[in-house]
């Protein structure tokens, strides 16, 4: 359901969660900067300029901490399902408000002197053999340039023209800007911390995010393993009555994408778990009108064929199943993408 | 299940709106957990809009100073200043010398004072003589010295950065160094509380050059010999008998 990219109209759904963003983001500044000046003798004071490059560091960091745990939190439960949805609204905020970090940085530490101030930024601090020296504004600049990136793609124009698995690609690159953010503030203002308060924040936030994602792909990993059977070619997706009605499993293949197997009614289809839009997992969602639908952005496609309904062309990769003892099987290998593929049958008590 | 493009049940709005009001709640006490435990950034001052006339003796090297009277408490010593990260040096009138008036407005922590020269030309302009008591004694040694802390920018940590030490001012401080202006030298702990900062020079007394940059705020130990001339202190050093720790 996406033979083409329009602009984005406002709801009121999208207008209380970018609401609730812009809530989130002021009561951060806000806080820090009123909570630094309150207890701050007079005299004692960073100035407003570097006032402002901490809190929006600190707003960044966090933010961006959050948008990474909203991916395995939806994985873990539907409940989280509703921040997944224009998360790019919350990764856009987060580029700019790490742009005001970057840009007072720039303007504070490395203006006012006869060196150009992005030429300073790499050479003032030459330290780049050291740990310990490291010259931490480099890797800000790094993690900036992915944020950049992603930012500017994240309009679906640029899904259509990249091709979502390139598209996918370019925007799993928000963990190597975690990373070089972690390094930035770890050899930046945690080391200028006598205080654990910073390296505990950082630490426990990464570390969070971390177990988060081991978590929720351990549990992924042990239902895999459950569908391996001896019969070749054909993997064990469980009893057709445990799939809620209009609700999917999700099985790997040795190789290939993960499959969606949905039950409607006594049907069982199953499809490819990889919505074309942006990767998004067709087995998280549900059917609506009949259609899988994404849980992601709401995208549709008929179980029977992978095909989006018309007027849309988008198609997915359908699979053959089959039911013995009310136990679903599926076979790993895909049929064309849009191939018509008839249900098995659960067979009705008796 | 949600789904982004239908209208959502009351119960997801509900959960967004209190979701979001919590999330604001937890975002501001992080946020507010961070600021109160920054470490402090020192007590320096710079007031950029008490500009005046400042009366005093102009001292060319090693930098550029002003020993004045107009500071209280006797003839003291004023560093010189440019505005942003560079000296005044490129910028004194040939041939002038002897009593000046400087406009300029005032940074100091402590004891220590720097002036921050006016943009325009006008910032210094001959004075009538003011007495011989503000020319400098003679230099004072007071013997070797081995000391362990950082190089410092004296215009940042003076008061024109706060915090104006540590590694996240080190770029600022390498620029405030390449474009000539005073080092000064803090002993390790000295650096946040503020005290004693002497003017850190090469072993002839001379200013160091920008061999030095990767050096500065860096931890260091240095060694060489102190000098005492009027009320500025001297930490004499030469370049190869500096050690980053």
């Amino acid at each position: 359901m996406a033979a083409g990219y329009r602009i984005v109209t406002w709801t009121p759904y999208k207008a209380l969660y970018d609401g609730a963003l812009a809530l989130g983001c002021t009561a951060f500044v806000g806080a820090f900067i009123g909570v630094a000046l309150a207890t701050t003798p007079e005299g004692q004071r960073l100035s407003e300029v570097q006032l402002l490059i901490r809190a929006s560091g600190a707003c960044a960091f966090a933010l961006l901490t959050l948008i990474l745990a909203i991916g395995p939190l939806a994985r873990l439960s539907p409940r989280f399902l509703p921040l997944l949805y224009n998360r790019r609204h919350l990764g856009v905020t987060c580029f700019l408000i790490a742009s005001v970090h970057g840009g007072l940085t720039l303007l504070w530490y490395h203006g006012f002197s006869d060196l150009n101030p992005l030429i300073s930024l790499l050479v003032s601090n030459p330290r780049y053999g050291s740990i310990q020296g490291f010259p931490f504004e480099s890797l800000g600049l790094a993690a900036w340039f992915v944020l950049f990136a992603m930012a500017a793609t994240s309009h679906d124009f640029w899904n259509a023209v990249l091709g979502p698995a390139v598209w996918k690609a370019l925007h799993m690159a928000v963990y190597v800007a975690y990373a070089l953010i972690v390094g930035h503030v770890m050899l930046g203002a945690v080391q200028g911390e006598k205080g654990l308060v910073y390296s505990l924040a950082v630490g426990a936030g990464a570390a969070a995010l971390a177990a988060l994602h081991i978590f929720a792909g351990g549990r992924e990993a042990r239902r895999d393993a459950d569908a391996a059977t001896p019969d070749a070619g054909w993997l064990r997706v469980g009893p057709g009555a445990d799939i809620p009605d209009a609700c999917a499993r999700i099985v790997t293949p040795p190789q290939g994408e993960k499959i969606a197997v949905f039950r409607d009614g006594d049907a069982i289809f199953a499809v490819s778990n990889v919505c074309r839009h942006q990767g998004g997992p067709l087995g998280e969602g549900r059917l609506v009108d009949g259609c899988v639908t994404c849980p992601w952005h709401g995208f549709q496609y008929r179980p029977q064929d992978g095909r989006a309904p018309a007027p849309y062309t988008e198609k997915i990769a359908t699979y053959r199943t089959r039911v013995e003892d009310g136990i679903v099987f599926v076979h790993e290998t895909p049929m064309a993408p849009g191939a018509e593929t008839p249900p098995s049958t659960l067979a009705r008590p008796a | 299940m949600f789904i982004g493009w239908a209208t959502p049940s009351a119960a997801t709005r509900r959960g967004v709106l209190f979701g979001g009001i919590a999330a604001a709640l937890g975002a501001a006490g992080i946020a507010g957990t961070l600021a109160a435990t920054q470490g402090p950034p020192g007590d320096g001052a710079w007031d950029q809009s008490a500009v005046r006339d400042w009366d005093g003796l102009l001292v060319r090297a090693p930098y550029p100073m002003l020993r004045t009277r107009a500071l209280g408490e006797g003839v003291r010593t004023a560093f010189l200043g440019g505005s942003g990260k560079l000296s005044v040096a490129g910028r004194l009138p040939a041939g002038l010398d002897g009593p000046v008036t400087v406009r300029a407005s005032l940074i100091a922590r402590g004891d220590h004072a720097m002036l921050a020269a006016v943009d325009d030309d006008a910032w210094i302009r001959p004075a009538a003589a003011q007495g011989d008591d503000l020319a400098f004694p003679a230099p004072v040694d007071l013997g070797e010295a081995a000391l362990q802390g950082e190089i410092l920018d004296a215009k940042c940590w003076f008061g024109a950065m706060r915090p104006g030490y540590g590694k996240t001012h080190k770029a600022c401080a390498a620029l405030c160094a390449r474009g000539r202006l005073p080092l000064a030298f803090c002993q390790t702990g000295a650096c946040i509380t503020g005290g004693e900062a002497p003017l850190f020079l090469d072993a002839d007394g001379a200013p160091h050059t920008r061999a030095i940059l990767p050096l500065v705020a860096d931890p260091v130990l240095a060694r060489g010999r102190l000098v005492q001339v009027g009320d500025v202190l001297q930490f004499r050093v030469a370049p190869d008998a500096i050690v980053r720790l």
